[in-house]
C-alpha cells in the first residue's frame, strides 16, 4: 500500500492525541503507511469556510499542494478536515475560475494548487481492509453493544464526499462488526451531534444532543462510538453538562472506532491513553477483558 | 420588499453544478432540519432560500442573528431537497455577507484570529507537546505561520477580524 500524508487535524493533534495514538496503532498492524507534513489547519469547514470562502478555498488549496509535492494522497483523522479537504478540491477542479483566482494567491507564496491528489477519511480506508480487521482481532469484542455515529461529514455532501449512503450509513457498523461487537440500531445514526450550532448557541446544541442521547440510551447500548474528534468532544465532554440540564443521568462512554479496533487486536488500554476520556470507560474495559 | 439584483446573481452564482434550480418550497428542507425542530422553526432554511433567491438582502440581514447563524451544518437539506438545491452553499453566503457587516456571533471572528496569528484553529500548547510524548506520538509538524498569515492579508482577510 502507497504511503499517506497524514492529516491528523488541529483538534486531535493539539488537544486531544490520545486518538492519534490508537490510529497509528492500528495503522502499524494494518499496513497503512503515513508520513507527516507541516499542514495548515484544514481550515474548519463549520467555521472559517463561513468567515471568508475564498479564504477558506486558498488555506485548503496550500494544504492540498503540499501533498502534491510528494505526489502522495492525504488520509485524514477528522470529519471536518476530509470536508475541507474534498469540498476544496472538488470545487477547484470543477471551477476553472475560482482554480484560476486561488492559484495567483497561491502563486505569491510559491506554491501550486494542480488537482492531482486525493483524500481520504481513515474509516474509508478501513472498511476496504474488513478481512484484515478481523484477522488481526484477537480478542473479539463479543458482547459489547455499539451504537454508530458516523457524524455528518463523513458521508454528506454525499455528491463530494462520496463515501457512503447519505442518510443510511454502513461503514462504520461494518467496522464494529468486524471486530466481533454487536451493532445496536437507535433510529438516529444521521442526527448531528450539535457541535457547530453550540458555538454560537449552545442551548439548541445541548437540545440536539439530548435528542441523541436519549435514543442511544433507549436503546441499550454499553457505549456510543465515532469517527470525528468534534463528535468525540460533544458526546464525550458535555454528557455531565446535559445531565444537570436536564436532572436526568447521561454517562453513555464514547470511544474512537480506532480505539475499539485497537483493543480488539489486544492493545493494552493505558497504551492508547483512554484515561483521558471524560465518560467511565473502565467498565467497559472490564467487560471485554 | 425590494429585491437587491447584484445581491440576487451572487446567490444564482454558488451553484457549484452552475445550474440554476428553482425552489418550490415544498419545506422538506425545514421538515428535516434538526435546528428547525428544536427552535421551533426560529430558524428556518426553507425561508432563508426563499429570501435568498427573492434576492431580499434586507430581509435576510435585518433579522435576528439566529435567522442566519442557527444552521448546524449538518447538510442534512442538502440531502433531502428534491431540487438539488446545494442549500449550504447559499447559506455559507449569507453567513460571508453577515461576517463582513460586522454581525456574526463572535465566534467565528475569534477562530479566524487564531487561524490568521497560528495558522491552526486550535494551537499547540506545551502540556499537549508533553501528552503527545508519553503517547508515543512525534511532535506535530510546525506550520509556517507566516506564509498563511501573508495569503490571508495578500487577499485582505485581515481586514474583516475584529479588533485589528
Ligand atoms: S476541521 Fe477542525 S480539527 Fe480539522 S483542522 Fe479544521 S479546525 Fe482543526
Ligand atoms: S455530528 Fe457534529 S461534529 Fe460531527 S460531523 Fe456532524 S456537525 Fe460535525
Ligand atoms: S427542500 Fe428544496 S425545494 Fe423544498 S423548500 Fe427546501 S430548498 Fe425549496
Ligand atoms: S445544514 Fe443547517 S439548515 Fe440544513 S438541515 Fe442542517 S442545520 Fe438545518
Amino acid at each position: 500500500m502507497a504511503e499517506y500524508k497524514m492529516f491528523e487535524g488541529c483538534l486531535i493533534g493539539n488537544r486531544i492525541p490520545f486518538i492519534e495514538a490508537s490510529c497509528r496503532k492500528i495503522f502499524d498492524k494494518l499496513g497503512i503507511a503515513t508520513s507527516q507534513a507541516p499542514f495548515s489547519c484544514c481550515p474548519d469547514p463549520t467555521g472559517f469556510a463561513n468567515f471568508d470562502n475564498d479564504g477558506w478555498l486558498a488555506i485548503g488549496a496550500r494544504n492540498l499542494a503540499l501533498a502534491e509535492s510528494e505526489g502522495k494522497d492525504i488520509i485524514s483523522l477528522c470529519n471536518g478536515c476530509s470536508n475541507t479537504l474534498k469540498l476544496v478540491n472538488h470545487t477547484l477542479k470543477h471551477d476553472n475560475l475560482k482554480k484560476d483566482k486561488i492559484n495567483k494567491e497561491l502563486s505569491k507564496i510559491g506554491k501550486e494548487y494542480k488537482g492531482t491528489i486525493d483524500v481520504k477519511h481513515f474509516v474509508s480506508v478501513l472498511k476496504g481492509e474488513l478481512e484484515k480487521i478481523k484477522n488481526s482481532t484477537v480478542k473479539p469484542l463479543s458482547g459489547l453493544k455499539v451504537a454508530c455515529h458516523p457524524g455528518c461529514h463523513y458521508m454528506r455532501p454525499s455528491e463530494v464526499m462520496e463515501t457512503d449512503d447519505p442518510m443510511h450509513p454502513i461503514d462504520l457498523k461494518e467496522i464494529v462488526a468486524a471486530c466481533g461487537a454487536t451493532v445496536v440500531d437507535y433510529g438516529e445514526e444521521t442526527l448531528c451531534c450539535g457541535s457547530s450550532v453550540s458555538n454560537a448557541y449552545e442551548d439548541h446544541g445541548m437540545a440536539i444532543l439530548k435528542k441523541k442521547m436519549d435514543a442511544v440510551k433507549k436503546a441499550g447500548a454499553d457505549c456510543l462510538v465515532v469517527n470525528c474528534p468534534a463528535c468525540f468532544q460533544q458526546f464525550d465532554g458535555k454528557q455531565r453538562d446535559l445531565s444537570k440540564k436536564f436532572e436526568e443521568e447521561f454517562k453513555i462512554p464514547i470511544f474512537y472506532i480506532s480505539e475499539l479496533i485497537a483493543l480488539g487486536m489486544g492493545i493494552p488500554a493505558d497504551e492508547l491513553g483512554t484515561k483521558f476520556h471524560r465518560t467511565r470507560v473502565s467498565d467497559i474495559l472490564e467487560k471485554i477483558g | 420588499m425590494a429585491t437587491d439584483f447584484e445581491f440576487r446573481k451572487q446567490v444564482l452564482d454558488m451553484h457549484m453544478s452552475g445550474v440554476i434550480k428553482y425552489c418550490y418550497q415544498c419545506n422538506r428542507c425545514t421538515d428535516n432540519c434538526p435546528v428547525a425542530e428544536v427552535t421551533d422553526n426560529a430558524y428556518n432554511p426553507r425561508q432563508n432560500i426563499l429570501n435568498a433567491l427573492l434576492g431580499f438582502k434586507d430581509a435576510i440581514f435585518s433579522a435576528e442573528k439566529i435567522a442566519i447563524w442557527g444552521c448546524t451544518i449538518c447538510d442534512t437539506c442538502d440531502e433531502v431537497c428534491p431540487q438539488n438545491i446545494e442549500l449550504t452553499e447559499i447559506f455559507k453566503l449569507l453567513k460571508n455577507h453577515s461576517v463582513a457587516n460586522g454581525d456574526a456571533p463572535d465566534f467565528y471572528y475569534l477562530q479566524a484570529k487564531t487561524i490568521f496569528e497560528n495558522a491552526k484553529a486550535i494551537p499547540s500548547q506545551p502540556a499537549i507537546e508533553r501528552r503527545r510524548e508519553q503517547l508515543g506520538l512525534p511532535a506535530v509538524a510546525a506550520p509556517d505561520v507566516n506564509e498563511l498569515s501573508t495569503l490571508l492579508k495578500n487577499m485582505g482577510i485581515d481586514k474583516k477580524l475584529k479588533g485589528e
